[in-house]
């Protein structure tokens, strides 16, 4: 024991209440700082139950931040090898699974390229797709803005959202048979038409959910705290935007006006009228109101395409690639075979490879896909928008508040499903 | 086979779709575009048999031609231009499968053949076109008993004659014809007859539809849920290769796999039918002096048996090797008996002789007669001798590998330690029985009666106590401090090629699991 060791026990035993000894306490020595990890998640409520973020923290500040993903994992992309290709949709419906349709309607359009049937998709099918597409994307950037809100103390507009994204979904459950896992689409269009008497509904749920928005606009964009939590914070760089791979709205919020329906337009896009917002700091803020504005977009959109819907067929007319109808398979011994084949060993798929992209409910989704000429995929690989955009994080974390994780978090709208696969 | 000419052959300059290639003089049209990789599809043909031109799929275009020209039927000629998909033979070969599913029934949820059926390949690959008819379909005979093992459904006949050619061909039992014409043509036999010539599941197996069906596999399991395992029939000493088809750890089928040097794409009735035994009657648990004991204390028990006697009366002691066991299980028994354990008394057991035929039968009914006899060093007794022995009492302890047929009297001093697949009056009478894998369960090689050494995969798990003969003999020798050093077949083959001459640069190839046949490339 060396001799000065008594005398430290003595001085902290020096304790003064009411006003203390400054020169008694030397930082370096008594209150050591000292980093400190953090894991949250995976189970913490604004990390969706899909992630951890392990953070280095000193104090409050955070000085690493490492993300952990993988809970999620659903073995897509080798499932997708031992289904035939129809038997995939339900698959992709639980990659981004707040906007199922767009994760169908990415997947046709890819294997429609590899079978070269994308201008023989009817005309009817396209705009059904483009519809049910966009009210999914609306269902999407509602569940963020709401979550996002409801994190933050706002449970209000939780509530009034996720009633507008209820509305949309019973839409949606309507035309597909199933409130989420619509497995709507099929390859050459898709599986059924809209429902009689379905298009008024929308134009009504639309008006309704236009209420609902102003409602949390009102409750939101001009609120002190809200703001406080939102302006300045997460910010990401318009030139960190390529070198990360980032799209959707978060590469949107820097100012980079990448849409994937403006830029490479696909569908019956380019003949439909809308903008894309884009922000100009890219903090959270700007991707909230991103959000909010695309949101009015695709209700342009939907209007439009309701417009201009045309009438006619709503899936190829090949029964080497779609069904052939009940009534022929059991009574034409050529649509039995068809419909047998089709269901046993999958529509056959030339051999060949692509990369397709359209544009998800968070940025580019993309499915690279190589054909052997089976009635599977030889490899199905899936190019997750959130994937990139949560990976940013990692930098810009780094410097912000343990409180400013769950902002930050939440407007990158991180799904498991999709980012894990 | 078509790409390699030989030296002294003649050689003819043929263009096939644009590309200029080289055939011997005198090969079959359709043939030599299939080598190039030029795809046509056919009903009719098959390599097997003589080409009838009857189906009228194989249609292609030739350079002066007024029409196009069934490739099957057609040999290469110098300066000969064909063209396997111009438009004209597409939409030409699209109108004959029009006729032919004329009156084809709606039978695919129902048939046996859907899912490897040539009809649905060909329509789903190169038709694809909506029914034009309205009419009524031809109706014929349905579910006609035709012979011991064959269900014929003439409805679903689609007239190709395949099966017509293999009764007179290959069984040389002119058994089917064709009778009336037009769309009331029929298959059938002549009446009073019967198609009961002993290769009669081939038609089965050419059969491009599902006209003639397996009574043994019908209605048993879907095509497309079976999964397909190369081996060899163990029936006997010919060894034709054959696919296992398996379902759920349970064989359902045996089918001929094309070897041109020993089977070609046939086999016999009877083969089909040995994988039944594998799920029959087997010995799945260990056994020593008639009761239920563990594999170890089982090993024990014939370790212990051995060693008495191996001190105390060596010329008592014998081992009898199977020609129905693997080259590995009779080398590994080899390694124990001969070399390791210096047994002087060695036996070559096996079934009897049984019937032959000219075409594959063979009278020996073991499957490796040959890789024993050539394994085993002289002098080898037979089974005659052994009883004997038995009876004499020159014997008192015997270690007999797997062969369960051998008569032996139920009660008998003399200490059998059995390495058993099924049960039989040998493992009743054994002191110790140790259940060893059958045929089908283990990789190993047959050496069939030319002296082609073949490989068998597994294609079911083993059940119970049940392990490999050759790793249950390496732990036996494991009991006597002699480690065999064998982790799998491969090693034990390793080892027997080098040691036995037949069995030079006889390789051991890659692994082959089981593939399901729904994605497999299917069999129709």
């Amino acid at each position: 024991m060396s001799a000065d060791a008594p005398l430290q026990l003595e001085s902290r035993r020096r304790i003064v209440f009411g006003e203390s000894d400054i020169s008694d306490f030397d930082d370096d020595k008594d209150l050591p700082t000292e980093s400190m990890p953090l894991m949250m998640g995976p189970s913490h409520p604004a990390m969706h139950g899909t992630v951890r973020i392990a953070l280095e923290v000193e104090g409050e500040k955070i000085k690493t931040a490492d993300i952990q993903i993988g809970y999620l994992h659903r073995c897509f992309e080798k499932e997708a090898e031992y289904a035939t290709w129809t038997q995939i949709f339900p698959y992709t419906d639980r990659l981004n699974y707040v906007s199922p349709m767009l994760n169908n309607v990415g997947y046709a359009i890819a294997v429609e390229k590899l079978l070269d049937i994308e201008d023989k998709i009817p005309e009817r099918a396209q705009y059904i797709r483009v519809i049910v597409g966009e009210i999914s994307r609306i269902t999407d950037h509602l569940t963020c803005l709401a979550a996002g809100a409801m994190e933050l103390g706002a449970f209000t507009v939780f509530f009034y959202l996720i009633k507008a994204r209820e509305w949309l979904w019973e839409l949606l459950e309507e035309v597909s048979g199933a409130r989420l896992t619509h497995s709507y689409v099929r390859i050459g269009g898709v599986v059924a038409d809209l429902p009689a008497g379905w298009p008024p509904k929308l134009l009504d749920i639309l008006a309704k959910t236009r209420t609902a928005l102003s409602d949390a606009d009102k409750l939101l964009t001009r609120n002190k705290i809200f703001r406080d939590r939102m302006d300045g914070v997460g910010i990401i760089a318009k030139a960190d935007v390529a070198g990360w791979g980032l799209t959707g709205p978060v590469a949107r919020s820097t100012g980079v006006a990448y849409d994937v329906r403006k830029d490479h337009p696909y569908l019956v896009y380019d003949r439909l009228d809308f903008e894309v917002p884009v922000g100009s700091t890219g903090d959270n803020f700007d991707r909230y109101a991103c959000r909010l504005a695309e949101i009015f977009q695709s209700m342009r959109i939907l209007e439009q395409a309701l417009a201009k819907i045309p009438e006619g067929p709503f899936i190829v007319d090949d029964q080497r690639v779609a069904l052939p109808k009940k009534r022929d398979t059991y009574n034409t011994i050529e649509s039995m075979i068809a419909h047998f084949k089709l269901i046993m060993d999958g529509l056959h798929v030339p051999p060949g490879e692509i990369y397709s992209f359209t544009e998800g409910g968070n940025g580019e989704l993309g499915f690279y896909i190589v054909s052997n000429g089976e009635g599977r995929p030889w490899k199905c690989r899936v190019r997750p928008p959130c994937f990139a955009n949560l990976a940013v994080l990692t930098k810009v974390l780094p410097g912000l508040f343990i409180a400013d994780v769950v902002p930050t978090f939440g407007m990158i709208n991180m799904i498991g499903g999709e980012c894990d696969r | 086979m078509a790409t390699e000419p030989s030296a002294p052959t003649e050689t003819v300059n043929v263009l096939i779709d644009g590309k200029e290639h080289k055939f011997p003089k005198g090969t079959n049209l359709l043939e030599a575009c299939q080598s190039v990789g030029a795809k046509i599809p056919f009903f009719c043909w098959h390599p097997g048999l003589s080409s009838p031109a009857v189906c009228r799929q194989c249609l292609v275009d030739i350079k002066g031609a007024p029409k196009p020209v069934p490739s099957c039927y057609t040999t290469v000629a110098d300066k000969m231009e064909v063209t396997t998909n111009s438009p004209k033979v597409l939409d030409v070969r699209r109108q004959m499968l029009e006729f032919t599913l004329l009156n084809h029934p709606i039978d695919c949820p129902v048939c046996d053949k859907a899912g490897e059926c040539s009809l649905q390949r060909h329509y789903f690959d190169w038709d694809g076109m909506r029914a034009r008819n309205e009419g009524d379909k031809v109706h014929k005979g349905k579910v006609i008993d035709i012979g011991k093992h064959i269900v014929l459904d003439q409805e679903r006949c689609i007239l190709c004659t395949r099966c017509i050619r293999v009764c007179n061909e290959v069984a040389k039992s002119p058994d089917l014809t064709m009778a009336f014409r037009g769309s009331h043509e029929v298959l059938t036999t002549a009446p009073g007859q019967r198609l009961d010539n002993p290769y009669s599941l081939n038609t089965v197996d050419v059969c491009p539809v599902g006209a003639l069906t397996s009574k043994d596999f019908r209605f048993s399991r879907r095509a497309w849920e079976l999964y397909s395992t190369p081996s060899v029939c163990p029936g006997c000493a010919t060894g034709c290769n054959v696919e296992i088809h398996t379902s759920r750890d349970k064989i359902r089928r045996l089918v001929p796999r094309e070897n041109l040097a020993v089977n070609k794409f046939w086999m016999c009735d009877e083969g089909r039918f040995e994988y039944k035994a594998v799920h029959e009657n087997r010995v799945l648990l260990a056994a020593a002096n008639g009761r239920r004991v563990t594999f170890e204390t089982a090993l024990l028990e014939a370790a212990n048996l051995l060693r008495t006697d191996l001190s105390s009366t060596p010329d008592s002691v014998g081992v009898v090797f199977s020609a129905q066991a693997t080259n590995e299980d009779n080398h590994a028994l080899l390694r124990l008996a001969v070399d390791g354990l210096k047994i002087q008394r060695v036996y070559a057991g096996g079934l009897p002789l049984g019937g032959s035929d000219t075409i594959l039968v063979s009278a020996d009914k073991n499957p490796n007669t040959t890789g024993l006899e050539r394994m085993v060093p002289p002098p080898v007794r037979t089974l005659k001798d052994l009883a004997s022995d038995l009876a004499t009492g020159h014997l008192t302890t015997v270690i007999v590998l797997g062969h369960e047929t051998m008569a032996v009297p139920a009660t008998t001093p003399v200490a059998l330690i059995v390495l058993a697949t099924h049960k039989g009056p040998l493992v009743d009478a054994a002191r110790v029985v140790l259940p060893i894998a059958a045929w089908a369960e283990v990789d190993g090689s047959f050496t069939n009666k030319d002296g082609r050494v073949q490989r068998l995969h597994a294609a079911i798990p083993c059940t119970g106590e049940v392990v490999p003969g050759w790793r249950a003999l390496a732990l036996l020798a494991g009991q006597f401090g002699g480690e065999l050093g064998y982790t799998s077949a491969g090693d034990v083959f390793a080892e027997a090629t080098q040691r036995h001459a037949f069995m030079k640069g006889a390789t051991w190839g890659p692994p082959s699991p089981p593939v399901q046949l729904r994605f497999g490339e299917s069999r129709g």
